[in-house]
């Protein structure tokens, strides 16, 4: 049984990593798409389009820096062109900071502020310019990939955890203004998971313990489905929602 | 050059220029929804008032619309989103040429007018260039509508909407003073891509706000119609309303939710005078509207009878627009007139960042 039929999902990030898992799991449940990812990564981004598209679901892409005002109106003015809705939004995009990851007493302000920009304010202006028409026809879900390191203050994730922190709160405080319009906005830590951002960040780190992203994706579809509909505000651990399941 | 003459305005005023709003609300510390509201009563004999009604001009905040509205009332709006639609290009000589798309037929294919300051310029065969690959060929006037340009871009579709996003800025007039961000030209509920000009009656509108008036009672329910260019840039053109026809869509639901809210002793509140057309387009004697799209070249007058609009949500308008002859619809020039001067009076702001006026 296809989970998403007849829905339209916009995914950001969605060249590599987990943004190209979930697109390719989304396909499968049916759901058409709108896949972006910065221009420097339109060539894997068409890749993951191709897949998408060879398993019979719509797929348009969109390059667009989701830390760029301008980029984000034209996205979302994009994706409601061909489709005229879109009932599931990820917001996946995500910037990891400078690499090696810096002490905050020594992280350079402007990459943090680049880091605050991608994973707060871009989520912020795309869910806000996107729940709009979802509010209007009364149901949407909104999705936003936080991490562990938004609870756990680790050492040199500076930037990062806070700014998955924020995001987190994001979800929370958007949640509640909207009880009550069947509009939907949770988070999902996705946990360790064997991607560029994850190796970049633990060079030393031991990636047959991390999980492949496309594990990790059942969660999403819940969220992104029919079957959640009363699930709103809340923060899902992906591994935990695989135990439970 | 000309197909009609000069129409009389229905209001002449000077417009003081510290009237004028130069930028949105939020740039005044005010926010969206808080912006004023002047509530024109369209008969202020109609005695004895029912709840909420009111027998004389009121001076108010956007965000008290609900004291004026019933249960069973339904606001309907132009859920149309605004695009970009002032392009800069140069000609085969190199010359600039200002592009502002008037409205999208087919495809690669608009209407357009082209510029050199407030110049009308153009030619048949006149190739454009507007950077970043973009380009496209003027073929000819439109005999109907001589200050429009046909032409034709080099993309089409999706890749053209992408090129006029990277490339364009919002169509403005003299008094906003510099280009704005694309997001503050729209409406908290602005969907589908295909107005050249904010639809700017519901801007006021804030979630907060509509999800109030829900709780309350009050229905909402939209419609598309993508809007053209409001200027040609030319006053003696201006002042003859040229008739441009619009693209609209009225959806199922919308139609029945209309019908249903008249049915059961509703108002239907237009939200823009965009809306106004596009309902009074479809409407049936009775006062009933079906779904459908097409096109419409309606103009309102003070001759229109109104069939499927009760009450009106709009800005404030400059003498000379051709909004006044369709407010004149809704209520007598005249206490229109009396309104807009208490309006210029207390100091009320125009244009599409300004202050309100519901009509009910």
């Amino acid at each position: 049984m296809q989970h998403l039929e007849g829905k339209v999902a916009l995914i950001t990030g969605a060249s590599r990593g987990l943004g190209r898992a979930l697109a390719i799991e989304f396909a499968h449940q049916g759901a058409e798409l709108v896949l972006n990812s910065r221009a420097s990564s339109a060539r894997e981004l068409a890749d993951t389009r191709r897949v998408c598209e060879s398993l019979r679901v719509r797929t348009i892409t969109v390059l667009a820096d989701v830390s760029n005002r301008a980029d984000m109106e034209r996205l979302a003015a994009e994706a409601l062109s061909v489709f005229g809705r879109v009932d599931i939004l990820v917001n996946n995009a995500s910037a990891l900071g400078p690499t090696p990851m810096p002490y905050l007493t020594d992280y350079p302000p402007d990459d943090f502020e680049a880091v605050l920009r991608t994973n707060v304010v871009a989520p912020f202006l795309l869910t806000r310019t996107l729940i709009g028409q979802m509010l209007q026809r009364g149901s949407g879900s909104i999705i936003n990939v936080s991490s562990d390191a938004g609870v756990v203050g680790y050492a040199t994730w500076g930037a990062y955890g806070v700014s998955k922190a924020a995001l987190d709160h994001l979800t929370r405080t958007w949640a509640a203004e909207l009880d009550g319009t069947a509009v939907r906005l949770n988070s999902v830590d996705p946990g360790d998971m064997d991607t560029a951002m994850k190796r970049a960040s633990e060079p030393d780190g031991d990636a047959s313990q991390w999980a492949p992203p496309e594990s990790v994706t059942p969660v999403f579809v819940y969220l992104a489905s029919d079957e959640s509909k009363s699930v709103s505000g809340q923060r899902f651990a992906a591994q935990e929602f695989l135990k439970s399941a | 050059m000309l197909n009609s003459p000069a129409v009389d305005p229905v209001i002449q005023f000077a417009l003081p220029p510290e009237l004028e709003a130069h930028e949105p609300p939020e740039f005044r510390g005010v926010r969206r929804d808080q912006v004023r509201l002047l509530v024109l009563p369209r008969n202020p004999h109609l005695l004895p008032l029912e709840k909420g009604e009111i027998e004389a001009v009121t001076h108010t905040r956007f965000d008290s619309l609900g004291e004026f509205l019933r249960v069973g009332d339904l606001l309907v709006v132009n859920s149309s989103r605004t695009l970009p639609g002032l392009l800069h290009a140069r000609d085969e000589r190199n010359n600039p040429v200002e592009v502002r798309l008037a409205q999208r037929r087919d495809g690669a294919w608009w209407d357009v007018l082209l510029l050199n300051g407030r110049t009308h310029i153009g030619r048949a065969g006149m190739f454009l260039d507007f950077g970043d690959g973009l380009m496209a060929r003027v073929d000819a006037r439109r005999s109907d509508l001589p200050f429009l340009w046909r032409m034709q871009f080099n993309h089409c579709c999706l890749e053209l909407l992408d090129s006029i996003y990277r490339l364009g800025e919002p169509v403005r007039y003299s008094y906003v003073r510099e280009a704005l961000p694309m997001d503050l030209y729209q409406t908290v509920y602005a969907t589908v891509p295909g107005s050249v000009e904010m639809p700017s009656a519901g801007r006021p509108f804030s979630w907060e706000l509509i999800l109030k008036l829900r709780r309350r009672g009050i229905n909402f329910a939209s419609l598309v119609l993508h809007t053209g260019l409001s200027s040609t840039r030319d006053d003696g053109v201006d002042a003859t309303h040229p008739n441009y026809e619009e693209e609209y869509q009225i959806p199922e639901a919308t139609a029945t939710a209309i019908n249903r809210a008249h049915r059961d002793g509703g108002r239907i509140i237009a939200v823009g005078t965009t809306v106004v057309r596009a309902l009074e387009t479809v409407a049936r004697a009775d006062g009933s509207v079906e779904a459908g799209e097409g096109w419409t070249r309606l103009r309102i007058t003070a001759e229109h009878k109104q069939r499927a609009v009760e009450g009106l949500i709009t800005g404030l308008h400059e003498p000379q627009a051709s909004h006044l002859d369709l407010l004149s619809a809704f209520v007598e020039p005249q206490r229109l007139r009396a309104a807009y001067i208490e309006a210029i009076e207390r100091g009320y702001l125009w244009h599409e960042f300004g202050d309100m006026n519901l009509i009910i």
